[in-house]
């Protein structure tokens, strides 16, 4: 199974926009003649492996490296830089090239910025004076399709960017995707959004379609009806709780990276000392889009179901005479064996850490600090943690949980709790405190805390929440509905309106805009509209929610919003746009700042 | 019947007709060819007319001074300029495919007028042809040859690239006889090829290569190379007209003339003829048959086109080409091919004679081909009521014609259109319809924008449906080259008016042009109305609009064009300036910050100080105070202690002066304080473990290494509380496994935080048995039974549960035990179940 997923069971043409990527990417390889040595920055290069295989990039005569501060090992004359536009990295290149002159090397140096060249990288360049030496050019890669539901954006720092440099780079470059989607499927009608960076988004998407305009005439019925455009800073909360589906857990123990994990070769029943495999995660295994959006009990449950029903067919075939059409049932049958043992080797593993008590004793923590009644109780868990100096992520995270909900904390808390983070932790740590406070997730309380209304307006905790047959999207937290995902389906089914006084108490504004307005529409076209809509809804094809998440989105989230559309009576269908697929760890990581 | 008069006129060449209709009376006055140089474009392009210096002329009322003029093809002036430019002779003067005119004179200078006779460029052949004399010409569609009185030969290439190559020498001692071009875009090499008649052969040059061909043909005294370079026709000194293949290997024509002189022109008609010209002679010779002969008692100049010969004479126009097939099958005398019968028809029909309906029947089978040879004949047709009467008989036939593309009627009209529009004499571009195709007509278009025909051109593709954008943009840059006299407000005013006229024009582009026009006020208005904020902002800048640059690009969103202005107006503006212009704008201060953080540490500091931001400048300096110790001379040692804490303590004076940030100063001066004794610390205990190590960790490893003295230094100078103090001393004497140090700590006095972190460590540890000497102290019940759970005693943590009558407790750890044991359990199942497998 190949870590690039298969697209074509999406809602709209995800292959197409795959393919004009592969193509684009190609073209550059193309353009620079003959042998030559890629650099590629690490975390494009994992993006990139959900586009090509690596194998594909050799083909064009190219030879692989990674872009670190380290003067790069080749004998090939042309050196073909793809990096994002990024100033750190484009002083790698300089120092790259510096050290090249200095040793007399001559060679060709090609430059590509993804998505788009950049000013302030260029301006370094002419600064280190090694403009002159680059041939310049770009990879226009806004996003990439990470399965048939969800595309990534791949900003993942978009929200720390954001919320504390207040670099909104990150804002042009989501409308500028979304944009460019519109050229494809057609100008998205309605836009809602909520939180600050989604409404500039909301705003820019708007501009670039005056400045820029899709034709609506040619382009005939737009293939997506609404856009739902939401800050993660709206909702803190979600990322910093457990994910406790099979895909959520799985990046919460293991760290999924570009749709798949990579894990001691043993887990999986190799035996292989010490050698490590990677093992893609996406729709193209059929087992794992059953079971990814289940909470992880009852994936335990579904495996064991399934491995007895295999087992009873075996002794089925092994003790009595069956047909030959019995028998090729049987082994179609044997052909998801694979598939059994991967997800029962990872599900084995997983449940090593799900059964520990430490990790049962933090659930009911994040339980507590998001029913937010026991100030003291939570604070004094906090407080040892930090005591016993557990790894600062883990204390951040609960502590993030413990400030958001209560609105911040009491100025004698908050400073007594970060002096003795300085302590344990070390002075260093003066930044990430700095960023954090900064981003608005750890400060110090200035109002009255909302949660609890919020939670009572939402219903965001559910008592009795049945994971095994689900009737709320709560299911994934285990009796926690996501405050997210509930904006998303008031978003999709009423729109902001009825909901405004909750959407006050969050932060940052919200907005609803119409796009096209009908009565600009010729009359043909409306008619054509009116019989394409219905016959759409003859074939059974619904209409189509593009859900934008501006700061990164969990696995978890993803699968309530899967959950959202099977459910009967639900209209549309659903496609995810995020910055970067976040846990609480990774998006915390984001943040954390050494001095050092 | 009228076809008998239309076909009179022609002229038969064996099997092919001829005919020459006069395209325009020409409208000038006093033109002599004979006294003039010529330069006449194909395509029906411009005709370019000066005094032949080389010829000695009486002058008229006239002054002595020469003038360039430029006329259309119907002989209206365009533009004229009287030419002053040194350099010697005129040698050569010649159009370029996009309506350059270019003049070669003797000393090598190459001199480029546009169509409206202002000179645009110059560059000079190079020294060779400057110190020996140009002395001829050839051109061809974007480049020339010329040979020098040295014979050497030199090519450009590309007039738009003005350089010039030298050709293969190819030791020549006299002036060849005749030289010919093949272009570049027909050779193999795709260089240039020269042919050069010297001797009795023929030279080949190219840039490296000199090659003989011909040999003992010759000798040549012209040659002249059909369009697309297959064929060479040829004139040889015995009065023979030869025309090759262009490797001189085949010869497709012979034909012997009856003087021996060279004519004074020689031209391709089409690919079927060749034309011969001498004095008051035209000749035409095709493959087979006698040649056409034609008369004229004035001076005629030939100019090949792609279908025919255009003959320019003082007086007239005229357009020799070879009869369409459909014009024949209508026109022929005697015809009775369908076309002909439908034309009939028509003319019956208009009289009213019932013969009409006879043709048609006769012809009814072959309708449809009628009608494609009636729309096809209009098209060939420069007069217009011949158009009108051959489009009629197509359409008269199309009405009694069900399959008929009923689009190609309208499509001739549609061309002939265009055409008949640029044929007006006013216009003067005599374009047939085979060289309108070739030309396309967004170049037409273009011709007639550069002519400053903008009018006729915005109808012509409005009309075609074509993009507007290009006339419109070219009007508006001419209008404002031409209008310095309007006030900006009312030129602005007649721009946007015209301008709306076509959605997307780029108004930045306008503006541009304006500003370059030195009219900067006017480029600010226009670029007001530009929506394309990455056209418009650069744009701004160069207008000095630096403010209104930034403003834009904030509203903008795109980051990318924020910087760009910041870096305009850094380098434009003084710090301070600079600095007071940023901070009132927050995303771009954000931008230039993130960047200078990363790029300009030193000049960051600089901003914040003169912001008054004095908490990041201690933050920076904070920060500095790491990248010291990051530098391999700390670890050597001391020296750098001091700088660094130097460093920290000016950040806890710049945090204190602030006053609200007290916190961030404590942190500073506690971080000072602590790099000291953590440096004394290293002293004492020789060992460089302790820098850098927070306070917490400071304290374990002081008492792990046995300093509990040190340990509690560090604990009074920091004020660490009792709870951290337990955890941390327990941990560390765990971590060291001095459980006899560890119980006397327990016993030193009651433990502030309970007995928990001592079942903890000793838990974590796996030492059961310390564990338990601690557990039964465990004040609350449930504690006491959750601990006795993690080390696996079930009785007793069923006590301790059932003694806190905690019910929901004693469920879940009944639970914790079975479904450890269970989890476990799940999985092994599952493997044996699936245990027949061979895969994995």
């Amino acid at each position: 199974m190949s870590q690039i997923p298969n697209l074509e069971n999406a809602p709209i043409n995800l292959t197409a926009i795959r393919a004009r990527a592969q193509a684009e990417l190609e073209i550059i390889l193309k353009n620079v003649r003959g042998d030559k040595c890629l650099v590629i920055d690490p975390k494009l290069s994992g993006s990139l492996s959900l586009l090509v295989q690596s194998s594909e990039l050799k083909k064009h005569g190219a030879e692989l490296r990674h872009l670190t501060a380290e003067p790069i090992q080749t004998d090939r004359t042309k050196v073909v830089y793809l990096v994002r536009a990024q100033v750190d990295l484009i002083k790698f290149i300089c120092s790259h090239i510096h050290n090249d002159t200095s040793k007399g090397l001559h060679r060709e140096y090609y430059l590509y910025f993804v998505p788009r060249r950049a000013v302030a990288c260029e301006k370094i360049l002419e600064e280190e004076k090694v403009h002159e030496l680059l041939n310049i050019g770009e990879f226009p890669l806004y996003m990439i399709p990470l399965d048939e539901d969800v595309l990534s954006f791949e900003l993942d720092l978009a929200q720390k960017e954001y919320l504390v440099d207040g670099d909104a780079t990150s804002l042009w470059h989501i409308a500028k995707a979304i944009h460019n989607l519109e050229f494809s499927f057609g100008v998205i009608p309605n836009v809602r959004a909520k939180g600050k960076a989604a409404t500039r988004v909301a705003d820019i998407l708007n501009r670039m379609q005056a400045e820029e305009p899709v034709n609506t005439s040619d382009m005939g019925i737009p293939e997506i009806n609404t856009l739902v455009l939401l800050d993660r800073e709206v909702d803190m909360v979600t990322p910093m709780c457990s994910q406790l589906t099979y895909e959520g857990l799985l990046d919460e123990f293991l760290g999924v990276n570009n749709g798949a994990v990579e894990l001691d070769a043993s887990i999986m029943g190799v035996q292989q000392e010490g050698k490590k495999i990677k093992v893609p995660l996406n729709s193209s295994d059929k087992l794992f889009k059953e079971i990814r959006d289940l909470n992880f009990e009852v994936v335990v449950q579904v495996l064991r179901q399934k491995a007895t029903t295999m087992k009873q067919d075996y002794t089925e075939i092994s003790t009595t005479s069956q047909s030959v059409s019995e028998l090729k049932d049987f082994v179609k049958k044997l052909n998801s064996l694979p598939e059994m043992t991967r997800h029962i080797n990872l599900a084995q593993h997983l449940s090593t850490f799900t059964s520990k008590p430490s990790f049962l004793g933090k659930l009911d923590m994040e339980q507590t600090l998001v029913e937010a009644q026991s100030y003291d109780i939570c604070f004094d868990y906090i407080e040892e943690m930090i005591h016993k100096q557990e790894p600062l992520v883990n204390v951040l995270r609960l502590l993030i949980l413990f400030s958001v909900t209560n609105s911040g904390l009491p100025k004698k808390n908050f400073d007594y709790l970060r002096r003795e983070l300085l302590h344990s932790y070390g002075f260093e740590h003066i930044a990430t405190l700095n960023n954090l406070e900064k981003a608005g997730l750890f400060r110090k309380q200035d109002s009255r805390s909302n949660w609890l209304t919020i939670k009572r307006a939402l219903q965001l905790v559910v008592e009795d929440t049945d994971t095994t047959n689900p009737n709320d999207i709560s299911y994934v937290f285990s009796g926690y509905a996501p405050l997210s995902i509930r904006l998303v389906q008031q978003a999709i089914r009423s729109g902001w309106r009825p909901i405004e006084e909750i959407l006050r108490l969050l932060p940052g504004p919200h907005s609803e805009i119409k796009r096209v307005q009908i009565c600009v529409m010729q009359f043909s076209v409306l008619i054509k509209y009116c019989i394409l809509h219905y016959s759409r809804l003859a074939d059974g094809r619904r209409s189509l929610v593009l859900v934008v998440f501006i700061g990164g989105v969990t696995f978890a989230e993803i699968s309530a919003l899967r959950f959202l559309c099977s459910q009967e009576g639900m209209a549309y269908d659903l496609i995810v746009g995020t910055t970067k697929i976040v846990n609480g760890q990774t998006l915390i990581e984001t943040f954390v700042e050494k001095l050092g | 019947m009228a076809g008998v008069a239309v076909a009179a006129e022609w002229q038969l060449l064996y099997n092919r007709y001829y005919r020459k209709p006069e395209l325009y009376q020409m409208q000038w006055k006093n033109v002599d060819l004979t006294r003039n140089k010529i330069a006449c474009a194909p395509f029906g392009g411009p005709i370019a007319v000066i005094r032949d210096d080389a010829k000695i002329v009486q002058l008229y009322a006239e002054s002595a001074l020469r003038k360039l003029r430029i006329f259309t093809s119907s002989g209206r002036l365009i533009s004229e300029t009287v030419w002053k430019n040194p350099g010697g002779r005129l040698i050569g003067m010649s159009w370029t495919d996009d309506l350059t005119l270019i003049c070669i004179t003797q000393d090598g200078t190459v001199y480029s007028y546009n169509i409206h006779a202002e000179l645009v460029s110059t560059f000079s052949l190079g020294k060779e042809c400057f110190d020996n004399s140009v002395v001829e010409c050839v051109f061809w569609g974007n480049g020339v040859v010329c040979i020098n009185e040295a014979f050497e030969i030199f090519a450009v290439p590309d007039f738009k690239v003005p350089k010039t190559v030298k050709l293969a020498d190819c030791n020549l001692e006299e002036l060849p006889h005749c030289i010919a071009v093949i272009e570049p875009q027909y050779t193999k090499s795709g260089d240039v090829e020269v042919l050069v008649g010297v001797g009795d052969h023929v030279l080949l040059v190219e840039e490296d290569l000199v090659q003989p061909l011909a040999e003992e043909m010759g000798p040549f005294q012209k040659m002249v190379v059909s369009r697309k370079g297959e064929f060479v026709a040829s004139f040889t000194h015995d009065g023979r007209l030869l025309v090759l293949s262009t490797d001189f290997s085949e010869v497709i024509i012979e034909y012997a003339c009856e003087s021996a002189l060279p004519p004074e022109q020689l031209a391709w008609c089409g690919l079927d003829s060749v034309l011969l010209y001498w004095d008051d002679m035209l000749l035409m010779v095709g493959p087979f048959g006698d040649p056409v002969r034609y008369i004229y008692d004035e001076p005629i100049i030939l100019i090949p086109e792609c279908d025919g010969v255009r003959i320019l004479s003082n007086t007239s126009m005229e357009f020799l080409h070879r009869v369409p097939d459909s014009t024949v099958s209508i026109f022929q005398i005697g015809s009775t091919l369908p076309a002909a019968l439908l034309y009939d028809a028509l003319e019956h029909f208009d009289r009213r004679s019932a013969k009409a309906d006879e043709n048609l029947r006769l012809i009814r089978s072959s309708l449809p081909e009628a009608v494609e040879a009636c729309i096809d004949a209009a098209g060939y047709e420069f007069d217009i009521s011949q158009q009108r009467t051959l489009l009629r008989a197509a359409s008269y036939g199309q009405t009694f014609s069900s399959h008929f593309q009923r689009d190609s009627i309208q499509e001739m009209c549609k061309t002939l259109r265009v055409l008949n529009a640029v044929r007006h004499v006013e216009i003067g571009i005599p374009l047939s319809i085979q060289q309108y195709k070739l030309l396309t007509p967004s170049v037409l278009i273009n011709r007639l924008i550069n002519a400053h025909k903008h009018l006729l051109a915005l109808r012509i593709s409005e009309y075609l449906g074509m993009n507007q954008e290009v006339v419109l943009m070219h009007w508006t840059c001419t209008k404002i080259s031409a209008s310095a006299a309007i006030p900006d407000s009312s030129l602005l005013e007649i721009l946007l008016d015209k301008l709306k006229l076509c959605k997307g024009i780029s108004y930045a582009a306008v503006a541009a042009h304006a500003d370059k026009s030195g009219r900067r006020k006017l480029a600010a208005m226009l670029v007001e109305h530009e929506p394309r904020s990455s056209k418009q902002i650069p744009l701004l800048l160069s207008i000095g609009e630096e403010d209104t640059a930034l403003m834009k690009a904030t509203e903008s969103g795109d980051t990318d064009l924020i910087y760009l202005v910041l870096f305009h107006i850094w380098r434009k503006r003084a710090p301070l300036e600079f600095f007071s212009t940023i901070q009132a704008r927050t995303l771009a201060r954000d931008l230039f910050v993130t960047y200078a953080r990363s790029y300009k540490h030193e000049f960051l500091k600089d901003f914040f100080l003169s912001t008054g931001q004095l908490q990041d400048v201690a933050f920076l300096l904070w920060k500095e105070s790491w990248e010291l110790a990051k530098n391999p001379m700390a670890s050597k040692g001391s020296p750098l202690h001091g700088p660094r804490i130097k460093l920290i303590e000016k950040a806890h004076n710049l945090f204190t002066e602030t006053k609200e940030h007290m916190f961030e100063s404590k942190a500073a001066e506690e971080h000072a304080k602590l790099l000291r004794i953590q440096h004394e610390l290293e002293v004492t205990t020789k060992q460089a473990i302790f820098v850098d190590s927070s306070i917490s960790d400071t304290i374990r490893t002081c008492i792990v290494l046995g300093n509990h003295r040190a340990a509690n230094k560090v604990k009074t100078e920091f004020k660490v509380s009792e709870k951290r103090w337990y955890w941390l001393k327990v941990f560390a004497l765990a971590t060291i496994r001095d459980w006899d140090a560890l119980e006397k700590f327990s016993k030193e006095k009651r433990p502030p935080i309970g007995y928990r972190p001592f079942v903890e460590a000793c838990v974590d540890a796996g030492e059961k048995d310390q564990a338990l000497k601690y557990i039964p102290k465990l004040a609350d019940p449930r504690e006491r039974a959750e601990a006795y759970a993690k080390i696996g005693m079930a009785k007793e943590a069923a006590d301790a549960a059932s003694q806190a009558k905690d019910g929901e407790l004693l469920g879940r750890l009944k639970l914790t035990f079975a479904q450890n044991a269970a989890a476990a359990s799940i999985f092994d199942t599952l493997r044996d179940r699936l245990s027949f497998q061979g895969v994995s």
